[in-house]
């Protein structure tokens, strides 16, 4: 070191020792303290997601009051899991799986309702039995289809277990993001058990001659109407004088309209004729639409893959659902399908058709759960009475369990969905007061337990069944969730005073946008598969194939 | 301190340990190890994406469209030829014009009461600006409770003011869904050109409206001839903060209107949300927001421009 050096030196550390005796920070303290905050910011990482972790842990298994029916069918998933019989497929899952011990599945659900179940009941007794625990993503509807891609795409195996809507199927399957699972039902599953489906559900997770998921949630819409409206002696006699016939649930969509509209002239604004969730953006105008159109004998594509919405067909149901519309409830077209619910339970409305939870909370069976406790409590429990849609209900969506094509415990993933899907572990998570899941396996429809739940409960489950058999599903192809959109907005523009032709017109336009950038004949041949299930088509229902199931009643 | 006690601190500290290779070199680039972590994070979280972005809107990045092929500009392509981008656009235009002016006209009426003294002033201004701290899709949410038929009070409230049954669909039905918008807009707005536009009120010396006072000038013109000409760097300061962020009209549409009936109350940002997350056309969306951006810039630097010209003078 020179002088020069030797004085430069000096100096800078006159002045560091200066600063530090004057309680400054030096240059020294900050990179120590950056490195500080920087190794905190990286422990504080693990000790977040361990937080959120514990917060969000499932629940103890904690079940039912074993004298209700509840209780007995989760005692009997029980057993049925650890003592038998050996053949069932809810014994053979939870025995092979017992090897994969200490694993976690990652398995994605729609956030909210949808996830209590694996959260208080089927994870818990998942993980008693088997030593398998489930972490559940909870997502949005949109997000389980786009977070399953993405995942795929980065190869993160994020995810083991995906719960899918039935019509993201053909794109997951030929994209690679989720797998076949005929090789491991061959070995695991009691083929009995596929059996136990409801034909129109048995065939829906089926692509390509492969199974690509189990079936887990029987969303069919059913007519739900007051008794004690139709029943009323003095309504049944104008109606009769009216009309010239009896005042009962419709048969036909003009009849409906009628029906809504004869009881709101009659008894509004104590009670109207009916309501409908027409808001836009929510899912009701695309199903209702759907189901009218198809028992109207409307074809959604003609041989040329071209949208068949701009045609008679179209027009007639577009008016139907006006004329319903005008008969019901004031702002019937700003309803969704809660605010719909709540109208309906609250005494205002005759008659509405939605999904099954209408009749659990309408008997004033969900509401027992606190994470059902903002629909209101039932004013109507034991007035309900139940009814197939006119012409054909809509299958509004449903879930399937998919095993992801990344998983890295494959073996263990496809287990916990055989075993969750089971007769009896299935009956038991649809008979949970606060579950969104509903009747799909003969064996639901018929159980006793399930009869029990509530006064009426045997007709709501044969009623359940008997729509099934005359069902319609949503199209089950690439490009469903664009068609919908175009739905959506053609009825919404309609309600808000469109022409309806016009409308027509441009949701078949659209249509047509989607198809050319999908790829006409690849949508096609998506179009030729869907055509091939039970339920495709009004002609095609499982009633018209001659495999429906006859509940009685 | 005294000398010899730092003397004697400094014996205590003892010499600086020597620096290491690794040392020397922190040593010698300090000041860009110090700016090296904003830098990196504005290069991950900004300038990467809006480079990907860019890539993303000439290829297809589409969840439905197997692979990522280049597409030229057929992205730009398919939004420019899309009629309900076009009038997504021009409902934009309409509803940020429309929101911003009305916000601008209450907020000053607003100010220039608020500006003198007066008991319980305090009180009053800290409720005006309580909509500013809410969640716009709360507000939305507030706004859909109101005027949604039939739980919504709205029209039984007219309808007892007015004397006639009232049953408008205010979220239905045109042109009352723009008023509903617009509205809601407008209650959560206008207390921010309030508080700038006060801000800009009680910066004008008082002694120019004791001069005016004096000179026996009346009370429109001392607004026309010392309060605008002061406050107008101010007005233009609200308008362009105002009129950008009205621009990406979002979250109340998405909460009461959910861009119906059909695609009527489709804003710009509505309209790309849609395309890039209900439809999962990710680069057609992207395209978009490059359309949008550049429709954006145009308003940006006209009113940057005059922003800066009014400083100037």
């Amino acid at each position: 070191m020179n002088d020069r050096q030797r004085r430069d030196f000096q100096a800078g550390l006159a002045r560091e020792v200066d600063a530090l005796l004057r309680g400054e920070p030096t240059r020294r303290d900050f990179i120590t303290r950056f490195g500080q905050m920087t190794g905190m910011l990286a422990l504080s990482g693990p000790m977040l997601a361990s937080m959120t972790d514990w917060a969000l842990a499932q629940q103890a298994l904690a079940l039912a009051d074993p004298a209700t029916p509840l209780g007995q069918a989760q005692a009997l998933a029980l057993a049925a899991s650890t003592e038998g019989p050996t053949d069932g497929s809810a014994y053979r899952a939870a025995e092979a799986a017992k090897q994969f011990s200490g694993v976690t599945l990652n398995m994605t659900y729609e956030a909210g309702l949808q996830a209590l179940d694996p959260r208080n009941f089927s994870g818990p007794m998942w993980e008693q039995i088997t030593g398998i625990r489930s972490n559940v993503v909870e997502l949005s509807n949109p997000d389980q289809y786009s977070k399953a891609v993405a995942e795929h795409i980065a190869g993160s195996g994020a995810y083991d277990v995906l719960d899918i809507s039935p019509a993201w199927t053909p794109s997951l399957a030929d994209g690679g993001v989720i797998a076949p699972l005929d090789d491991y039902i061959a070995e695991f599953m009691n083929p009995a058990d596929l059996d136990d489906y409801h034909p129109l559900y048995k065939a829906l997770p089926t692509y390509k001659g492969k199974i690509w998921g189990f079936f887990d949630d029987g969303d069919m819409f059913a007519l739900y109407y007051r008794k004690d409206v139709f029943e009323d002696p003095a309504l049944m006699e104008a109606y009769q004088a009216q009309f010239g016939a009896a005042l009962a649930p419709p048969k036909t969509w003009e009849e409906y309209a009628q029906i809504a509209q004869f009881i709101t002239d009659q008894r509004a604004p104590e009670i109207y004729g009916a309501g409908h969730f027409r808001k836009a953006g929510s899912p009701g105008n695309q199903f209702d639409f759907l189901q009218q159109f198809r028992a109207n004998g409307g074809q959604l594509f003609d041989a040329d893959m071209k949208a068949g919405l701009a045609s008679p067909e179209g027009v007639r149901t577009l008016e139907n659902m006006l004329a319903a519309n005008a008969a019901s409830m004031p702002g019937n077209n700003e309803l969704d399908a809660v605010s719909l619910w709540a109208a309906f339970l609250t005494g205002k409305v005759a008659m509405i058709y939605s999904w099954p939870p209408s009749g659990r909370m309408a008997a004033n069976y969900s509401q027992s759960a606190t994470a059902i406790n903002f629909i209101p409590m039932s004013q109507i429990a034991g007035k309900v009475g139940y009814a197939v849609v006119p012409g054909n209900p809509e299958h509004a969506t449903g879930f399937n369990k998919a095993l992801s094509a990344d998983s890295r415990n494959p073996e263990a993933a496809y287990l916990f969905m055989q075993w969750i899907t089971s007769p009896p572990v299935s009956l038991a998570r649809v008979m949970l007061p606060y579950a969104l899941r509903d009747p799909y396996r003969l064996s639901h429809f018929s159980s006793d337990l399930y009869a029990g739940l509530f006064d009426g409960a045997k007709d709501y489950l044969i009623n359940l069944n008997n729509s099934a058999n005359v069902g319609l599903l949503d199209p089950i192809m690439p490009g469903a969730q664009d068609y919908f959109l175009s739905l959506d907005r053609m009825a919404t523009a309609v309600w808000a005073g469109a022409d309806p032709m016009a409308s027509l017109e441009t949701a078949a336009a659209e249509w047509d946008s989607t198809t050319d950038r999908l790829g006409v004949e690849s949508q096609k041949a998506f179009y030729e598969e869907f055509l091939k299930l039970p339920g495709s088509t009004a002609d095609n229902t499982v009633e018209k194939l001659g495999m429906a199931v006859n509940l009685g009643g | 301190m005294p000398q010899a006690q730092i003397v004697k601190r400094m014996g205590a500290a003892g010499a600086p340990p020597a620096l290491g290779g690794l040392g020397r070199w922190c040593d010698r680039h300090f000041k860009w190890l110090l700016v090296a972590p904003a830098v990196a994070l504005i290069l991950a979280l900004s300038i990467y994406p809006l480079a990907f972005s860019l890539v993303v809107s000439f290829i297809n990045y589409d969840f439905q469209v197997p692979g990522h092929g280049f597409v030229g500009l057929k992205n730009f392509e398919r939004v420019v030829l899309d009629p309900v981008a076009r009038r997504a656009l021009v409902l934009t235009a309409f509803l940020s014009g429309a929101s911003v002016a009305i916000e601008f006209v209450l907020g000053l009426l607003v100010a220039l009461a608020m500006v003198r003294n007066f008991a319980g002033r305090g009180l009053v201004m800290s409720i005006l600006i309580v909509p500013l701290f809410i969640s716009p899709v709360i507000v939305g949410q507030a706004w859909t409770l109101l005027l949604q038929r039939p739980f919504g009070p709205t029209n039984y409230i007219l309808s007892e003011i007015l004397g006639r049954d009232v049953t408008i669909s205010w979220l239905t039905e045109r042109p009352y869904v723009y008023i509903s918008l617009i509205v809601a807009d407008v209650w959560q707005w206008t207390p921010f050109m309030f508080v700038i536009l006060l801000a800009g009120l009680t910066s004008i010396p008082p002694n120019l409206y004791e001069a005016a006072e004096l000179d026996g000038v009346g009370p429109w013109q001392t607004f026309t001839a010392i309060t605008l000409p002061h406050l107008a760097p101010m007005m233009l300061l609200a308008l362009t903060f105002r009129l950008l962020d009205a621009i990406r009209m979002f979250d109340t549409i998405f909460i009461m209107t959910a861009g119906g009936p059909g695609t009527q109350t489709y804003t710009a940002s509505y309209y790309l949300y849609t395309i890039g997350f209900t439809q999962f056309h990710l680069s057609q969306a992207t395209a978009g927001s490059w359309i949008l951006l550049f429709f954006t810039a145009i308003v940006v630097v006209l009113l940057v421009r005059r922003l800066l010209r009014v400083e100037t003078e």
